[in-house]
């Protein structure tokens, strides 16, 4: 799993992400949010990178 | 003959099974013999007793009968199916039927039962994507097809016919002959036996437990289970329409007939189809497979009130499904196989096709050691490699209940997330579970198998020496239980001899198999002209091929010490 900078443009990747969400109820967010989970975990594909991020997600959350 | 009910085909002749007004089959019934033993003064000892005369247990039978070993199957009652429940497994699926070639009643089963090629998976009014099977090429080196669809109850019936039509039979099957009390020392088995003219005692070398997820057996022999349980509820229903609808396999993932749960829709023997519906957790399964309610959801499937003379009813069954999985498969003299080892969901057929497989594993290895071709140590691979694929199966077929039936919050929100995506998204397609269809499991941790093998060989088409046409299975009943050497290619002189006092140290079978037949010079050889064998193998330069058509290694040069060890460990001689 990469922990350092991967993003082209870290700035207009989360002002997008925002965007998207605009409007949308904390259901639709949710929806919303679990599709592009998928979305991203299939362009990332190896297993063993996925289970790594979900283990990072859920430490980052603990802390 | 069990047959089709002339009901259901009017052209055909009377049969001796009749329709019973409307509502199933009519199940044959077996003749009780009074057992021998209720007249011995002394107790008998059998090598080999199987408990239970269903899918695994004849097919063990079957198989047993096959090698000339001798059995006897006590079943305790005298008929296939369950009485008044005539359908259960309905797919059977490639390796399954692979087995049934070899036992002889392969024909059978497809002249009967339906081939499916074709899967469509619904959402609401969506079609979320469909799949044609025969447009995979991973199924089509067998001589067999991906899955035939068959009613579980014509299969068993085929297996009890296939043993009573042998020749020279060597396993005797008992009916209405009931194990009551079971105990073991290190040696033997004792068991006590209740028919209709009286009970008996009896002593047994191994025993096979194939009695069913109810088996006494678990108790018996104090067996631990890793089990889990969920509150998904379905019902069945067996229909046979005057019209059929298309063959195809349908599967709603949410029916918007069927208040948003899913239904599954398969086509069997005879034009009946299987209907199953998801319930409500809290449904009461009474309630939910009356004749009116069962009517009323096909109504609602169809979208119109069908009059009750386009279709019979011809079983309704609710069930609820766990899995179990024993820690052990072997406890003493105790084989544990089937449902009596290990029940999963129905998703992916791998109840029925695992029981079967189960029983092929058995049966090779309690042939080889009970005539001698191999240590009893080999029994010790069926535990290493049958409880790897249960638990396999477990861990299959329990992601796909949970995808079935997702726990509210984020279990059902990630399942909406990817059936909308599914639509328009090739790869959320693999996301959405509808059952992920039984395929041979493969044995990475097995005394028997190597690293290099552990894998199912399937049953290529090949010719033999005088240019007549057979498969692997034609193969593997030919060596008659005896492992079997694959060497591919040319053959220097060297090589024959090295083959041949394998062959002769070890009853090895060796089989030279070559693209044409000029290239041959071995006295045993087949010709795979397209080289398919040789690229399901790997192509490597010799495999040894056990009787149930598993690979126990293959490798590149004949002198390799590898070649003597795999042979050696599938004779069930430590290394």
């Amino acid at each position: 799993m990469k922990s350092e900078l991967n993003f082209e443009n870290a700035d207009q990747f989360y002002e997008s992400l925002l965007d998207a969400h605009q409007g949308l109820s904390r259901e639709q967010s949710e929806s919303f949010n679990a599709r592009l989970v998928l979305v991203l975990a299939n362009q990332v594909g190896s297993t063993h990178v996925l289970l790594a991020c979900l283990k990072a997600a859920q430490e980052s959350g603990a802390a | 003959m069990l047959q089709t009910p002339h009901h259901y085909t009017p052209v055909q002749a009377a049969s001796g099974y009749e329709f019973s007004a409307g509502t199933g089959y009519q199940l044959p019934e077996y003749p009780f013999t009074p057992p021998p033993e209720l007249k011995a003064k002394k107790i008998q000892r059998h090598d080999i007793v199987i408990a239970g005369g269903g899918l695994a247990g004849l097919t063990l039978a079957c198989a047993l009968n096959q090698y000339g070993v001798k059995a006897i199957l006590l079943d305790e009652d005298n008929t296939v199916g369950v009485k008044g429940a005539s359908s259960r497994g309905i797919c059977y699926a490639q390796k399954t039927l692979e087995i049934f070639k070899r036992l002889g009643l392969y024909d059978r089963i497809a002249a009967k039962g339906v081939q499916w090629s074709v899967g469509r998976t619904f959402a609401g009014n969506d079609e979320v994507y469909s799949f044609d099977l025969r447009q995979q090429n991973t199924h089509n080196v067998s001589e067999q097809p991906p899955f035939i669809n068959i009613q579980q109850f014509y299969v068993e019936g085929f297996l009890v016919e296939q043993l009573y039509a042998a020749h020279n039979r060597t396993v005797e099957l008992r009916w209405n002959n009931r194990i009551t009390v079971f105990e073991q020392n290190a040696d033997f088995a004792t068991l006590s036996i209740t028919t209709p003219a009286g009970d008996y005692t009896i002593e047994a070398t191994h025993v096979v437990d194939c009695s069913g997820a109810r088996s006494p057996f678990r108790a018996w022999v104090a067996a631990s289970v890793t089990a889990k349980k969920g509150d998904d509820r379905w019902c069945i229903a067996d229909v046979r329409f005057k019209n059929s609808p298309p063959v195809e396999r349908h599967t709603w993932i949410e029916a918007p007939f069927n208040e948003g749960r899913a239904v599954w829709q398969h086509l069997m023997a005879d034009g009946v189809w299987r209907i199953d519906y998801q319930m409500r957790p809290d449904a009461d399964p009474e309630e939910v497979s009356r004749e009116d309610v069962v009517r009323t959801r096909i109504n609602g499937q169809l979208g119109r009130d069908v009059p009750h003379d386009e279709y019979d009813i011809v079983w309704v069954g609710p069930y609820a499904y766990r899995s179990e999985c024993l820690d052990q498969l072997r406890h003493g003299r105790v084989f544990f196989v089937g449902d009596a080892a290990h029940v999963v969901s129905p998703f992916g057929a791998r109840g029925g096709n695992s029981g079967v497989q189960d029983a092929d594993n058995l049966a090779w290895k309690l042939a080889a050691v009970v005539q001698g071709r191999a240590a009893p140590a080999l029994l010790a691979s069926y535990h290493h490699e049958r409880h790897e694929a249960a638990e396999h199966n477990v861990l299959v077929t329990n992601r796909t209940a949970r995808f079935l039936r997702p726990a509210d919050g984020a279990e059902r929100l990630f399942r909406t997330a990817a059936i909308s995506l599914a639509k328009r998204h090739a790869f959320a397609r693999q996301l959405v579970n509808t059952g992920r269809m039984s395929s041979p499991n493969v044995y990475s941790r097995s005394s028997a198998c190597h690293s290099s093998g552990g894998r199912a060989l399937q049953n290529v088409a090949l010719h033999w020496a005088d240019g007549s046409r057979g498969d692997v299975a034609d193969l593997l009943t030919w060596a008659q239980g005896h492992l079997l050497l694959l060497v591919f290619g040319l053959l220097k002189d060297s090589e024959s001899r090295q083959a041949l006092r394998l062959a002769r140290a070890t009853g090895v079978r060796c089989v030279q198999v070559v693209r044409q037949a000029s290239a041959a010079s071995a006295k045993e050889f087949v010709v795979d002209s397209h080289g398919h064998l040789a690229g399901c193998v790997g192509s490597t330069r010799w495999a040894i091929v056990r009787p149930d058509s598993y690979l126990v290694a293959t490798g590149q040069a004949l002198g390799d010490s590898a070649l003597t060890q795999a042979v050696r460990s599938a004779r069930g001689v430590a290394a």
